[in-house]
């Protein structure tokens, strides 16, 4: 028994396909186990048979001839040359070896040797003109496949050139997308902005405050309430100079909240009785329902405790 | 008339032939050519698809033959075997030779993939007639795959590594459809035991 692995190895060299390193180390084997040669032999003499698979064909008409009278001039190097020498001249080949000859034969044996060599020289010119033939054109198609070789060449290398260019584009294409992108964004975020803004605007609270004093009946002011940022400005103009211990105080009135939300305190010119407040509510404040100025004691009360000076509607 | 010999095969009938062919007799080499030249040219036109190169080679077999007919040892197999084997080499080598290998294989294509079985039109010795038709018949009963894989390892003068890239499978396949597709074929077309 031999193991698979042999076995494949045996079918593969009996239609001598190990090749390399592996037919040498089979080889070697075939020489030390018998048993493997004949196991070798014998799937050859099985892999000759399928000779008999293939269609058949008929040979020329001509082919017999031409093989025998090739063999009929061609030496034979060897054990069988010095046999059959040996043979004839034992005589143990009696069979195609003439023993005597005639002078009447003598010419047309020279004559039939003359026949056969002419044929063989004929038909060696032949196949050499054949073989010339086929070198020619083995030579041509070599020199076809070096032309086809040059061309695949050439080929690649334009279409490398085209590959390296249209990465080029690609890539001067992608910066410029980087910079539209870039630009695209910084658009949109000043437009983001600006509707931001316009938002704010639109929300701004504006109320003119109108003067509740008998001895300054123009005094007026102007409240502008931004509810994102809680912030505000009052404008005011013509309140009347206030004595040393008094302040201005600023009411937001938030329906949320029971008392009005502080929105701090501030003066006015002596002279002009204006002023620019800038103000935050001291609570987070929702909706404005008014604002009111009241005059109180200097730094400002929790609770409007002085009399109402401006007021919004 | 197949009678077994020492080493296990049949009796072959053509190793005399031999013999005397190594005694320098023409006569047998024309009757080894009148029994051989038919399957050897059918395998060899088979191999390079050209009846004119096919009948160079067949040729040239035949005067190696006759050159070397006293190394032939039948004790490593038939007589057919032998000279089939000295003749499909010669044919191998003009194939790889003329660097034409898939051409030929391209015109050759339709016949690779299939088992021929177009009965030979031509009378020859009937022994191997017999042989013939009895290899064709196990031939068919081999599973396609395996048929596939002996045509191109047998004719086509390919590697392993073509043949798998030709078949379009692992070459640990191949080699596996090769090995059970002979071990199969010599279980069908083995003599009877005596």
């Amino acid at each position: 028994m031999i193991d698979e692995r042999t076995e494949e190895l045996a079918a593969l060299h009996a239609f001598d396909l190990v090749e390399g390193p592996e037919l040498a180390d089979f080889s070697r084997r075939l020489e030390r186990e018998p048993a493997l040669r004949r196991i070798v032999d014998d799937l050859r003499e099985t892999a000759s048979a399928c000779a008999f698979v293939a269609p058949a064909v008929t040979p020329s008409a001509g082919l017999r001839d031409r093989v025998l009278a090739t063999c009929a001039t061609t030496p034979r190097t060897g054990p069988a040359s010095q046999r059959s020498e040996s043979d004839a001249h034992g005589g143990g080949g009696g069979d195609n070896v003439t023993p005597f000859s005639l002078p009447a034969w003598t010419g047309w044996a020279a004559a039939a040797v003359f026949a056969l060599l002419a044929a063989y020289l004929g038909f060696t010119a032949s196949r050499l003109d054949y073989q010339l033939a086929l070198l020619t054109e083995s030579e041509a198609l070599a020199a076809l496949q070096a032309r086809s070789l040059d061309t695949a060449l050439e080929s690649e290398r334009i279409v490398s050139k085209e590959q390296t260019l249209r990465l080029k584009t690609a890539e001067q294409r992608v910066a410029a997308l980087d910079t539209e992108l870039a630009q695209t964004r910084s658009a949109a975020l000043a437009q983001i902005a600006e509707l931001k803004a316009q938002a704010d605007l639109a929300a701004l609270k504006i109320a003119t405050l109108n003067s509740l004093l008998g001895n300054a009946p123009d005094a007026t002011a102007v409240a502008v309430w931004n509810p994102f940022s809680q912030e505000g400005v009052l404008t005011v103009s013509q309140l009347p100079a206030l004595a040393p211990d008094k302040d201005y105080q600023l009411w937001v009135v938030d329906p949320q909240y029971s008392i009005p939300v502080d929105g701090g305190v501030f003066t006015v010119d002596a002279a002009t009785g204006e002023a620019r407040f800038q103000f935050k509510a001291d609570k987070p404040v929702d909706t404005i329902a008014k604002f009111a100025v009241s005059l109180e004691r200097k730094g400002g009360v929790p609770k409007a405790e002085g009399p109402m000076v401006l007021i919004s509607p | 008339m197949s009678v077994p010999s020492e080493h296990g095969r049949p009796a072959d009938l053509d190793a005399p032939l031999l013999a005397r062919i190594a005694d320098g007799d023409q006569a047998a080499l024309g009757e080894l050519y009148d029994r051989f030249s038919r399957p050897l040219l059918a395998a060899v036109h088979r191999i390079l698809n050209d009846q004119r190169e096919a009948e160079d080679i067949v040729h040239d077999a035949f005067v190696a033959v006759w050159q070397k007919a006293a190394d032939y040892d039948p004790t490593r197999g038939s007589a057919f075997s032998w000279v089939m084997t000295l003749t499909r080499n010669r044919a191998l080598d003009r194939v790889r030779s003329r660097k034409r290998r898939s051409e030929l294989l391209a015109q050759s294509a339709p016949a690779d993939l299939g088992y021929d079985q177009t009965p030979p039109d031509v009378v020859q010795a009937a022994d191997l007639g017999e042989r013939g038709a009895a290899v064709r018949k196990a031939f068919g009963e081999l599973p396609a795959e395996q048929r596939q894989a002996i045509e191109l390892a047998y004719f086509s003068g390919l590697t392993q590594q073509e043949i798998s890239e030709r078949l379009r499978q692992p070459l640990g396949t191949v080699k596996a459809r090769i090995r059970r597709g002979l071990l199969k074929l010599r279980d069908l077309v083995a003599p009877p035991a005596p």
